[in-house]
């Protein structure tokens, strides 16, 4: 019971995903971009934590860990590059 | 679960066409990111978090940076428009080859099925499964497949990918990357 309305939140997490991929894909400007697809990452770490405690598998919260920092990685480098077009580290 | 599995193939596919389809290139390497990012997750999803964990790493967060560093040098597109106009030719050639594959997918056994080629040859599968640690003293199946039984194959590799940085700095002039 508990497992099934888990795995439900992360379908409804899943679609949201989905409705905010529009945003990455439609802009206008490149910020929006890069926020969609921060947004996406959170998603994707909540994802990973509802399917770890409903198929209680422990070592995707590893998983979710290592996301949750290469989410951030990846905000800084595209928003650093579209600022001083070139430098990205 | 299967839900979610769904879900997740269509996020996958709508990135995948996005990422080709738009006329930024900025752009299509974030949509990209996202694209890995769910790529990475349905991986997870099908109990193969050490592959979904590299497909994060090199698809989201290398790549990503490569790409960046590869495109410094190129301008934006100006116009207003955000996506690439379809060639139609182009686009049936690619629906096709893409119907073509999808009629390969019946014929594949369903995950786990004991009647699939990998587990009812239990001569290769049980040799590999059992003897591997005794063999080789590398605990992990995968890893003793990869690194000792074909060894040579992933040093050939490993060559391949040296190689090819050796000729990058040579044709930029350089002694070391930056």
């Amino acid at each position: 019971m508990v497992n099934d309305i888990l795995l439900g939140a992360a379908a409804v997490f899943v679609v949201l995903v989905i409705v905010v991929l529009y945003r990455a894909v439609r802009g206008p400007t490149m910020q929006d971009r890069v926020l969609a697809v921060n947004v996406i990452g959170t998603n994707t770490v909540v994802i990973l934590a509802l399917l770890s405690a409903a198929l209680d598998v422990p070592y995707f919260l590893d998983i979710a860990l290592v996301y949750a920092l290469l989410n951030f990685l990846m905000a800084v480098a595209i928003s650093k590059f579209t600022v001083e077009r070139g430098g990205v580290m | 679960m299967e839900y979610v599995a769904y879900a997740l193939v269509i996020f996958v596919i709508l990135t995948g066409i996005a990422t080709a389809l738009l006329r930024d290139v900025l752009a299509a390497i974030i949509v990209f990111a996202a694209y890995s990012l769910g790529m990475a997750l349905l991986y997870t999803l099908l109990l193969a978090p050490d592959v979904g964990l590299t497909e994060a790493v090199i698809g989201a967060g290398v790549t990503t940076i490569l790409l960046l560093l590869t495109i410094v040098k190129t301008v934006r597109p100006g116009g207003e428009r955000t996506f690439e106009r379809l060639d139609p030719r182009a686009a049936l050639a690619c629906g096709a080859l893409a119907v073509v594959f999808g009629l390969t997918l019946p014929d594949l056994p369903a995950v786990g099925d004991p009647n699939s080629p990998i587990l009812s040859y239990d001569a290769v599968t049980g040799h590999y499964l059992t003897q591997s640690y005794a063999e080789t003293g590398v605990e992990n199946t995968v890893t003793a497949v990869l690194a000792a039984y074909r060894g040579f194959d992933t040093f050939g590799e490993a060559t391949v990918v040296f190689a090819a940085g050796v000729a990058v700095l040579v044709v930029l002039r350089r002694e070391v990357f930056t």
